[in-house]
């Protein structure tokens, strides 16, 4: 429904107009531009007019659709699902994550807490493809995940830091971030501490500026260069591979360290849901 | 407090530790800064724990995953002072030197200038080394030198920022003696130089061999080269 509107008129002014409703994605970003001087942010104009007609839009419709179909062996919807604010509360959940979760007493991000709930509360096996298949626009997986994620965009970001194992998640995750190895001694570190650097021409985002780094976890993602929408886990994929290091197991505490400290260094930062990068 | 996990060691590694530091670490969110040791030792268990990264990655060199996560002395010292976000203390920089220094083998004739267009190539080139979900066949390609990941050096092609630009390197230094040990230094271990510096010890770690030096030294230096015009 949404995508129809969206393709329909410039709703960007639409909703601009409309006293109480959320900005569009593209405004979200427009107004950090607007509010800084950031070459990270500004560096494809491009990238910014075709945001309007993203199609990470139409990932999400099919989203939409997946989360309230009853499937899976115990043909149940998503809709029970807890993602940290109560069963089916989707609205500011994503930009909370990864969080602790009493009932698995583990800390997860939206990638694991849906494979929670399709294995447990739809009954879907782990090597089902619905659950194993999580790469692409076509995956149920990045359908699911940028439905939901959306439903937070425009929100601050403000990972749970209550429970003591999401302090100490997020406080190993800073020193890894920092941490050097691999036969080029890279950390992140390395590439993301500096405002207006480039890896050839990509220009890379700062942690330590919050504006740059909301963008730049923004995740789910239309690539527009791999024409797929894209998760905060493959984006930690193609940094490790740049590394040379070794892939991290999505879901392990290993990487939800990680998202931990990269989310808590956007925080207070709106999160532009659905984004599009280069 | 916490719930009985199964399969996940470091879930209850990082719950032991927290019971015994939960007394005592800041509650504050946000940029807390300064990593502690409670950080340190749980960061150290989540590098190297079985269900984080995968610990048995087969490498290019033969080793593992967990072989290339693990830290030597120079790593270590530059994590503890990138994370630190000041500049590098005298005695811990010459502590960096001294190790980078002893690290430098030369060739055996001497330090010389190769190929420059096949070192324009291997600049160029930012294949090898990479494992995760597509390896490098070193089989198949030769690993490159990357430079251009992080320099500019001919401006017919873009490069990174990351380093400085070495656009008309050889034709502002010439190749004089010092000059050639220099960039043979920086390539091999330049730490020597720029003690925790972000650019690859590309002839220590193994990156390249002596016969690739030379050729990207070539780029850099040979009058001919690109660089240079
Ligand atoms: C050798 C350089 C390098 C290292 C080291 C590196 N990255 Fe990146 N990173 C990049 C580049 C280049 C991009 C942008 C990719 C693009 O534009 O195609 C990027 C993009 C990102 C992004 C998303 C921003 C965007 O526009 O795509 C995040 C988040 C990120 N990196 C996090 C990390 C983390 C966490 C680590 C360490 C585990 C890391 N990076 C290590 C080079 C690096
Ligand atoms: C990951 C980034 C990175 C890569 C890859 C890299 N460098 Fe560097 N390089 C740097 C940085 C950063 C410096 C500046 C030294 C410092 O201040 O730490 C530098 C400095 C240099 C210098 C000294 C410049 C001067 O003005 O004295 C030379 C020469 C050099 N690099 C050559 C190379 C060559 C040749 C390659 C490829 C084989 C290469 N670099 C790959 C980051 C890199």
């Amino acid at each position: 429904m949404l995508k129809k509107t969206l393709l329909a008129l410039p709703v960007a002014l639409l909703l601009a107009d409309t006293a109480g409703a959320a900005p569009a994605p593209e405004e979200v970003l427009q107004k950090l531009i607007d509010d800084s001087n950031s070459p990270y942010l500004t560096q494809s104009q491009q990238n910014l007019i075709i945001m309007p007609d993203n199609p990470a839009l139409f990932v999400a419709d099919e989203g939409e659709e997946l989360f309230k179909q009853a499937r899976g062996p115990n043909n149940v919807s998503l809709e029970g699902c807890d993602f940290g604010k109560g069963p089916g509360v989707l609205e500011g959940a994503y930009v909370e994550m990864p969080r602790y979760f009493a009932d698995t007493g583990r800390v997860m991000d939206l990638e694991a807490r849906l494979v929670h709930c399709m294995t447990t509360l739809q009954g879907f096996a782990s090597d089902d493809k619905p659950v194993k298949s999580r790469h692409g626009s076509g995956s149920d997986m990045m359908k699911l995940q940028t439905y939901i994620a959306m439903q937070s965009n425009g929100m601050p970001w403000n990972p749970s830091q209550k429970h003591p194992m999401e302090k100490a998640l997020r406080d190993a995750g800073e020193v890894m971030f920092y941490r050097r190895a691999g036969p080029m001694d890279f950390s992140c570190a390395t590439c993301h501490t500096q405002t207006g650097k480039r890896i050839r021409a990509s220009v890379l985002p700062n942690v330590h500026e919050s504006h740059e780094w909301t963008k730049a976890i923004s995740w789910p993602a239309e690539r527009v260069g791999q024409h797929n929408v894209r998760s905060s886990q493959h984006r930690l994929r193609g940094c490790l591979y740049q590394m040379r290091y070794p892939n991290i197991k999505p879901g392990s505490d290993t990487a939800m360290a990680l998202f931990l400290f990269w989310t808590d260094a956007a925080r207070g930062q709106p999160a532009i849901l659905p984004d599009l990068k280069r | 407090m916490f719930k009985k996990t199964t399969n996940t060691p470091v879930i209850a590694a990082a719950t032991a530790l927290l019971l015994v530091t939960a007394g005592c670490t800041a509650t504050g969110t946000g940029k807390s800064g300064s990593a502690n040791a409670e950080a340190e030792a749980l960061a150290e268990q989540l590098v190297f724990a079985a269900d984080g990264f995968y610990q048995d990655q087969p490498t290019q060199e033969g080793t593992t995953g967990r072989v290339r996560l693990t830290q030597d002395e120079t790593q270590k010292i530059c994590s503890a002072v990138a994370r630190n976000g000041k500049r590098i203390d005298a005695q811990t920089a010459e502590k960096v030197r001294s190790l980078a220094l002893a690290s430098i083998k030369y060739p055996e004739g001497g330090i010389k200038l190769g190929d420059w267009k096949k070192g324009r190539e291997l600049a160029w080139s930012g294949f090898g080394f990479r494992t995760a979900h597509n390896p490098d066949k070193h089989e198949t390609r030769e690993p490159g030198a990357t430079c251009y990941n992080c320099h500019q050096l001919a401006t017919d092609r873009t490069g990174g920022s990351i380093g400085p630009s070495l656009t008309g390197f050889g034709k502002q230094r010439g190749t004089g003696e010092e000059v050639l040990k220099y960039a043979y230094d920086m390539i091999y271990n330049p730490h020597a130089s720029f003690p925790c510096t972000n650019m690859p010890r590309f002839g220590a770690n193994g990156l390249l061999t002596e016969q690739q030096i030379a050729d990207v030294m070539a780029y850099l230096l040979d009058p001919e080269s690109l660089v240079n015009k």
